[in-house]
């Protein structure tokens, strides 16, 4: 309760809260800046929420924990690109089957392992990790430099993506595959591995950012433990037009819509609760309406290339 | 007569083959997990056909799995996914309820019609939203009718717990409705009631309507090609609204059928796991609606079958869930082979 009181409390909940959209987002975009549209990520979540929990649980370690979750997170990716990349097939319904694949295996991973007992298992929660120096700054030192190691990782690799995409050769390869892929391929880019390369990475942040809500913020795994936000990444990397700083930005504001919720649930308020907990779902419809119009997108995202096709499309 | 033979078995072979793969795929998990593998094959598919109450149970599971399919699929006709039909049935069902605990009293040839448009009339308004902002604005409508699933949960939980809670109830779950809005039974001695003749009915409308009637086939030809469409005169975008709609009046029809036939009041959770598995009927049949309610069925009766092996060898039902998975995907596969 206290932690909603102070300002410094404030700021801390929504950095916290910031880490499974940036992650799930930034996966997102990364796969689409070379054309994979990936829909699979509430499954990919949940399966890396089960499986990051239950390797935490039996190791005893968040860390291995978390390296499972991206393990298996990116496995659901290489079969996204398989499918889309390799095969050509309608990336959007693939990307409803992975998800509901991801749904189904990641409770029956959980019912196989845990079995039904009334005690649910905990893991304990991800400790803070205060940066040295920085972290004695007074106020900022406390919301900024005192956190979890995973909100320190969402924002050096939105600052990574950024760089790469942005700043090296290389990353212009990237998009150049998201635009017009037959002619990066003439240039010589290997469009096939590069799509193979971002959708795993992609989805193994995906399950990063799914594993990272039982080891944060509840310690236990339960089946709706995503509670959407799959879907919300979806339109947050819209929102931040397919570009990685712009995305680490308009996290915030899924964040602050989050934390603002869940305050005016614990305080209490005219407004009956059940109503303030629709206030992501509602505001992010809301928000829709000017991202598409601006938002540009990469211009193949969700087609499949095929060089021996002569048109594109 | 030959090529109708020939045809029919074309289609039906690479559904044979996709149904055997995954469950050979699930046997061999199932066996590692040290399970009985033949019995656990027998369980999921005949446990449906052991007696008259299991195959009403079976038919009565068929019905929402039903209708929400042909929710997802009227507006995939038009190429647009609708993946709201939770949403829209939990608001049917709170317009079906809601009318079935006012007008209480009224005698069934009043009461029961309009619980019924109710929450018809609720799950189409539900889809208009997300359909209009598609109209007006050019709103992708995949992700606002999945987010407005989420606003949903919290307003039956709002309805259930605050304006018709029933004090007895754990759980939360409303007053039940007046007697004059339950569905009739069909059958002595089980549950099956008079919903499955309104779903089977919904279901021959809708084949009649995509496949034999002109208005049915500006809907497809515009989920075929919509720019071809636009420029052959027909208005698309009313197309994409209209079937949304329609979606949305089916999804809520589904729910006004769960409370009015199993129910007989508003239970949170009566959405169950009904919209993904409608999701993977629709895409399995691949949108046609000849083939929709064979699936529908084949489906409910893995289900049936799935909680019976849940409850007598303690595999989880999300086994089976999975299967369904494994054959939408082989089925996708299976169009890729025959292209080549």
């Amino acid at each position: 309760m206290d932690q909603f009181d102070s300002f410094i409390g404030f700021a801390r909940l929504i950095l916290l809260a910031l880490v499974p959209y940036v992650l799930a987002s930034q996966g997102t975009m990364l796969s689409g800046r070379t054309g994979v549209f990936n829909v699979a990520q509430e499954g990919i979540m949940l399966l890396g929420a089960s499986v990051g929990f239950l390797v935490a649980l039996y190791t005893k370690s968040l860390l291995i924990g978390i390296v499972a979750a991206a393990v298996a997170g990116g496995i659901i990716g290489l079969a996204l690109a398989y499918f889309s990349s390799t095969l050509k097939m309608d990336q959007f319904v693939i990307g409803l089957a992975l998800f509901f694949i991801g749904l189904g295996a990641s409770s029956l991973a959980f019912k196989l392992v845990v079995g039904v007992t009334l005690q649910l298992p905990r893991v304990p929660t991800l400790s803070n990790l205060r940066i040295p120096l920085l972290g004695d700054i007074p106020i900022l030192g406390e919301i900024l430099f005192n956190q979890n190691a995973l909100v320190y990782f969402s924002v050096l690799i939105s600052i990574a993506l950024y760089y790469y995409l942005y700043q090296t050769s290389w990353g212009l390869e990237l998009r150049a595959v998201g635009e017009n892929p037959k002619s990066a391929d003439s240039l010589g880019v290997n469009v096939v591995l590069m799509q193979y390369a971002t959708t795993i990475i992609g989805s193994a942040l995906i399950g990063v950012a799914g594993a990272y809500l039982p080891m944060v913020y509840t310690g236990v795994f339960t089946q709706g433990i995503t509670q959407g936000r799959g879907w919300l990444a979806i339109a947050l990397t819209f929102f931040g037009g397919w570009r990685p700083q712009l995305i680490l930005l308009g996290a915030f504001f899924f964040a602050i819509v989050e934390v603002l919720s869940l305050r005016a649930q614990i305080v209490g308020s005219a407004i009956p609760y059940q109503f303030l907990r629709t206030l992501p779902y509602i505001t992010t419809i809301f928000v829709m309406i000017y991202a598409f119009r601006w938002t540009r997108v990469p211009a193949f995202l969700g087609l499949n290339y095929d060089r021996e096709k002569r048109s594109l499309s | 007569m030959k090529q109708t033979f020939i045809s029919i078995g074309n289609t039906l072979i690479p559904y044979l083959v996709a149904i055997t793969a995954s469950f050979l795929a699930a046997g061999l998990f199932i066996g590692m997990m040290g399970f009985d593998v033949l019995k656990a094959y027998e369980t999921i598919l005949l446990s449906s056909f052991r007696s008259p109450g299991a195959f009403a149970q079976t038919l009565v599971k068929f019905v929402p799995l039903l209708l929400q399919a042909l929710a997802f699929t009227i507006p995939l006709a038009a190429g647009k996914f609708n993946i709201g039909g939770e949403g829209q049935l939990i608001v049917g069902a709170i317009g079906a309820a809601g009318v079935g605990i006012v007008f209480a009293n009224l005698p069934i040839y009043l009461l029961l019609p309009l619980v019924i448009i109710a929450g018809v009339v609720f799950g189409a308004l539900w889809a208009a939203f997300p359909a209009w902002l598609l109209y007006r604005f050019g709103i992708n409508e995949i992700l606002t009718t999945v987010l407005l699933n989420f606003v949903s949960f919290s307003l039956i939980d709002y309805i259930a717990t605050e304006i018709w809670r029933d004090p007895a109830a754990g759980h939360p779950t409303t007053v039940p409705i007046g007697a004059g809005g339950e569905l009739p039974l069909l059958m002595e001695r089980t549950n099956l009631h008079a919903g499955f003749i309104i779903a089977v009915l919904i279901a021959v409308l809708v084949y009649i309507y995509t496949n034999h009637t002109s208005a049915g086939y500006e809907l497809i030809a515009t989920g075929a090609n919509a720019r071809a469409s636009r420029a052959y005169g027909i208005n698309v975008r009313s197309l994409f609204l209209l079937s949304l709609i329609l979606g949305g009046g089916v999804a809520g029809l589904s729910g006004a059928i769960e409370v009015a036939g199993v129910h007989h009041r508003l239970i949170e959770g009566l959405q169950s796991n009904f919209l993904l598995l409608g999701l993977i009927i629709g895409l399995i049949a691949k949108g046609n609606h000849f083939g929709v309610p064979f699936v529908a069925f084949f489906i409910a009766v893995l289900e049936i079958g799935a909680s019976s092996m849940q409850r007598t060898m303690s595999i989880p039902g999300e086994m089976v869930f999975i299967v369904e998975a494994l054959i939408l995907l082989f089925i996708l596969l299976s169009d890729l082979v025959r292209k080549k």
